[in-house]
């Protein structure tokens, strides 16, 4: 049997407040749903937004009916539920009402006015100077004190409405008013205003009572309180955009017109390849495989003979051939210097901590500055490297009577070389970054161990043997893991070191400059996406080998 | 109180100078665009100085503000593009214009501007290659203006080269082009060509033939360049006789040069293993391998030009600007002749299009009018970055005041109907930057040895005719 607290009249009125919500708020959400299909909501909207919006609304209406039937029981259920949804709710009201008064493309027009105000916010600046200088008078001149704090708030408040006015912070307020007018911006308002006070009404403390809350419900409705804006955060921007790019790989999305639904037919295209054999190692493509559906992308001689590789998409394969060779390279050259380089570094000789910022700048350096400055350097015919391999070769020459040719690599124009030269720009600039985790890992190894092998007669490589790799070996985990994922990702040092980014006969061609071209050259987002999951897949492989491997060879584990 | 008072004065003196100061700023540099030089002043190029009447649709009420954004190659370019807008913005009756450069190291202009259609949040009015018109019209996403042009009192297709305009009238529901083909995608920006940057220095340290003394006496053909380029190439191990950029216009010059061409006659299938087309890239391989004057493929001549370093480069009116700064002596000259008895040049453009979305489609059609007067093609030809696009002798004759180089007549030449330039274009039966992505590398093989002429005209049509299905 049920027993229920005895409560006043106010929060009895309050809780059949918050039960007549919930009931019109699950029928306005029940039908809502209906007419997203009957054309009278959203009638333009694409097919995945109708289901997403119906599987919101659908819940929202379930667990709003389901709220109002606990808050009659006076259950704290009820009182959950209903805060879950006026908030979530309220959010969305607000969002709608900031994209309706433009307030997202504002930010952007207040970025380009923004330095106009710089100097108003100097006098904001002043004015804490001058609050602060109270500091330095003596005790006895309060009153100098009160008004010079006065001033201080004055010539603050005067700085910062003047800068709000010298960015145009009126007028776009202004602007933001008159779009909310709009009916849209209106039933936003509208909605915020009646969600905020449904969240007050359930959060009285009388009617967290009445429905007999505890501390540790609250506690649980705070925790989830604070960490609701990343969560919503990661939602919205991450797990959204995931599995609309998972939907999408369905579709023949161009990002422009309504997709339409195609199945597997991305996938198939990407994975349509033929093997088939050459009776000669030039015989054309078009003689043994069908040349309307596949191009070729490679040919293994055999002798006389050979197989041919052909695929649907060749640039694909080509594409995920060059993005292996460069994990292939670009990893071991990225982890194993800084291996060494952290243990020089670990050493406690003068000036390290100097040289460990210095290795660390290529990570944080721009790729875009990097990059073009790489390209000035790559330069085949006016390019430093090549001229120092000149003056090198002619040095050579000149004192040994030799006859060695200058090679004048061509680093980006030619594709024997072309992929390497971006491989080395990779490994530079995240060596940096692999030192400094593996500094931190050297630093976590007891010093004991090193003494013990030094009691017993080992050697500095013995040590580095036995001693610093296994114990390293979860710091390596990370760094190989990291940087493998990275590799896999190259673009922006591809995109602009090499032109075209596609690099000579496709040679820098990788997974991800693909899907870009794709999607935002080609209008191809549905391939693009279906690109993007093929690549999760491969990495997603990858990693999980080498979390196996991991625990195999793991002195920690063991 | 006193005190409180004296502390109120300090703070509105405080304020007060702040922002003082705030507005003494210097305006914007948009503003203070200097002129080119020794150019003539954008106002002495040809007359069309009232504002185009807008279409006789009234403009709606109260101000509209429109959004328009081009490519600029530098910042001076940035800077007149600015001043024009500033310009327009006066002349043109309720309307105020936002002008929006596009593009910047990190961002492609026509990826940017792809996202922004995508997202719906592109201007009102913007600029594209010639060869995305097809792409961006069949996808809805540019408005078909021919309504708009036809109620404008005083608008003629035709005064604009008929190249490009056979583009931007081409109707793909009649496949038909031309004033009445109820098509009409944008207006050109302005067009270009290509002619040889010479390095006179080295030409004459070589004792080499002048270039433009061969193309006065109509002797300046394959082999009169190939002499040139050995002799200069002979100057030392890094000094080159010629120098192009790595993308297909280059390419197709010495292609359209021996008679052939990318496409067939109605650019619906792949025409690149045709003798002809093979004759023009065997020439062209010849300068890269066999006779070895050119600087190596892929890599970027314009710095090696400018750095003294190539005799002959080859390269459109945008790159004037640029070599404007060198310090040798300096001059162009038109493509030489090839065994089509044709230099086979190109016909460059780019088109200001109307956002399909814009919410004002007559101002916006007014202000492409505006921003290809000849009074606007004036201002930004005097920077000497490209070539009015109006057919107009006014046009041309100023035109070639717009020194250095002092052959202006080179470019003229190349776009001279006489030359018979192909125009740049897109491909409306399929898709050109599929198109591009499969011949580009393919070509590439073949001038960095990688692969044959033969292999190449054996394989390539076939690959490349699929884009023509999409």
């Amino acid at each position: 049997m049920t027993t229920y607290l005895q409560t006043d009249s106010r929060t009895e009125l309050l809780l059949r407040i918050s039960i007549v919500w919930r009931g019109i708020f699950a029928l306005l959400a029940a039908g809502g749903a209906i007419s997203l299909w009957t054309g009278t909501l959203l009638p333009a909207a694409p097919l995945w937004q109708k289901v997403l919006v119906t599987a919101a609304l659908v819940i929202a209406s379930i667990f709003s009916a389901i709220g109002a039937v606990l808050i009659s029981r006076r259950n704290h259920g009820g009182r959950m539920i209903s805060l879950t949804l006026d908030y979530l709710s309220f959010v969305i009201c607000a969002v709608l009402a900031l994209n309706t008064g433009e307030v997202f493309v504002g930010i952007d027009a207040l970025a380009e006015t923004f330095t106009s105000g710089i100097p108003y916010l100097g006098i904001v600046l002043l004015g804490y100077f001058l609050g602060v200088m109270d500091e330095y008078f003596p005790q006895k001149k309060q009153d100098a004190e009160t008004s010079l704090k006065a001033a201080s708030r004055w010539v603050m408040l005067g700085g910062f409405v003047l800068f709000l006015f010298q960015v145009g912070a009126l007028k776009g307020i202004l602007y933001f008013l008159g779009k909310l007018t709009q009916p849209i911006g209106i039933a936003s308002v509208i909605g915020m205003i009646i969600f905020a006070f449904s969240l007050w009404l359930i959060g009285q403390a009388k009617t967290a009572e009445a429905l007999h809350v505890k501390t540790n419900h609250e506690q649980i409705l705070s925790g989830w309180l604070f960490l609701s804006p990343n969560l919503l955060g990661f939602l919205i921007f991450f797990a959204g955009p995931l599995v609309l790019s998972f939907y999408f790989s369905f579709t023949d999305s161009d990002a422009i017109n309504t997709p339409n639904w195609i199945g597997f037919a991305n996938y198939a295209k990407i994975l349509n390849i033929q093997f088939a054999f050459l009776s000669s190692p030039t015989q054309l493509a078009k003689e043994v495989v069908d040349i309307k559906i596949y191009d070729e992308v490679g040919r293994f001689v055999i002798g006389n003979s050979g197989i041919l590789f052909a695929a649907a998409d060749k640039f694909f394969w080509i594409a995920l051939r060059n993005t292996l060779t460069f994990v292939l390279f670009a990893v071991p050259l990225s982890v194993i210097p800084a291996l060494v380089l952290s243990n020089v570094l670990n050493s406690k000789l003068p000036g390290m901590k100097f040289f460990r910022s210095l290795y660390f700048m290529p990570s944080i350096a721009a790729v875009v500055g990097i990059s073009l400055v790489w390209q000035w350097l790559y330069n085949a015919t006016i390019g430093y490297i090549n001229y120092f391999i000149t003056l090198g070769i002619e040095f050579w020459n000149n004192l040994f009577n030799l006859a060695i040719i200058d090679p004048k690599i061509q680093w980006v124009s030619d594709e024997k070389t072309a992929l390497f030269a971006v491989v080395f720009i990779a490994a530079w600039q995240t060596m940096g970054f692999n030192t400094v985790l593996f500094l931190a890992g050297l630093q976590n190894i007891p010093g004991e161990l090193y003494e013990a092998a030094t009691v017993d007669g080992a050697g500095a490589w013995d040590k580095f043997w036995a001693i610093t790799l296994p114990m390293l070996a979860p710091t390596t985990f990370y760094v190989v893991s990291t940087t493998t994922i990275q590799a896999m990702q190259v673009f922006e040092q591809v995109f602009i070191l090499m032109n075209p980014p596609e690099g000579p006969n496709n040679s820098t061609i990788t997974l991800v400059l693909y899907l870009y071209r794709s999607g935002f050259q080609n209008f191809e987002q549905g391939y693009a996406s279906a690109i993007a999951w093929v690549l999760f897949i491969v990495i997603f492989g990858l990693t999980l080998v080498q979390f196996q491997r991991q625990r195999k060879s793991s002195i920690y584990e063991s | 109180m006193k005190k409180n008072l004296l502390f109120k004065a300090i703070s509105l003196l405080v304020i007060a100078s702040f922002a003082l100061a705030a507005c003494g700023a210097p305006a914007p540099a948009a503003t203070e665009a200097p002129a080119a030089t020794d150019a003539p002043a954008a106002t002495e190029a040809p007359a069309m100085t009232e504002a185009p009447a807008a279409a006789t649709e009234a403009p709606a009420a109260g101000d509209v503000t429109l959004r328009w954004r081009t490519r600029p190659d530098n910042q001076e370019e940035i800077d007149v593009y600015s001043k024009i807008s500033t310009e327009l913005d006066t002349e043109l009756d309720g309307v105020t214009l936002t002008y929006e450069p596009g593009g910047t190291e990190g961002a492609n202009y026509q990826d940017q501007l792809r996202s922004e259609v995508a997202a719906g949040t592109a201007p009102d009015v913007f600029w594209i290659p010639g060869t995305d018109v097809a792409d961006f019209a069949t996808r809805g996403l540019i408005l078909n203006a021919a309504d708009l042009a036809a109620k404008t009192d005083g608008f003629n297709v035709d005064d604009f080269y008929a190249g490009p305009m056979a583009h931007l009238t081409y109707n793909p529901e009649g496949a038909k082009s031309g004033a009445d083909s109820g098509a009409l995608w944008g207006l050109p920006r302005d067009v270009s060509t290509f002619a040889l940057y010479l390095n006179m220095d080295l030409i004459n340290e070589a004792g080499a033939p002048d270039p433009r003394e061969l193309a006065k006496e109509g002797k300046w053909d394959w082999a009169a360049f190939l002499d040139v380029a050995k002799k200069t190439r002979a100057l030392g191990t890094d000094i080159y006789g010629y120098g192009a950029s790595a993308w297909w216009g280059p390419n197709g010059v010495w292609i359209n040069s021996a008679g052939g061409n990318f496409f067939n006659a109605d650019r619906t299938a792949c025409a690149l293993n045709t003798p002809e087309a093979l004759e023009g890239l065997t020439f062209q391989k010849s300068l890269y391998a066999d006779n070895d004057v050119a600087v190596p493929y892929g890599e970027d001549p314009e710095p090696v030009f400018r750095a003294g370093n190539v005799a002959m480069f080859q390269n459109g009116r945008w790159a004037t600007p640029g070599v404007r700064t060198v310090e040798f002596e300096w001059d162009v000259v038109e493509l030489p002749n090839g065994p089509s008895g044709t230099a086979g040049n190109w016909l460059f453009w780019g088109a200001y299009v109307i956002n399909a979305k814009t919410e004002h489609p007559a101002e916006a059609w007014a202000l492409v009018q505006a921003l290809t007067t000849a009074k606007t093609q004036g201002e930004i030809a005097a920077l000497g970055a490209n070539i009015p696009s109006r057919v107009s002798q006014e046009a041309l004759d100023a035109f070639v005041t717009f020194s250095p180089p002092a052959n202006n007549q080179a470019f003229l030449n190349g776009i001279a109907a006489d030359s018979n330039p192909t125009a740049e274009g897109p491909l409306w039966a399929g898709s050109w930057p599929e198109f591009d992505k499969v011949t580009g590398p393919a070509v590439q093989g073949v001038l960095t040895g990688a692969t044959t002429v033969e292999a190449f005209g054996a394989t390539i049509c076939d690959e490349a005719d699929k884009v023509f299905t999409k």
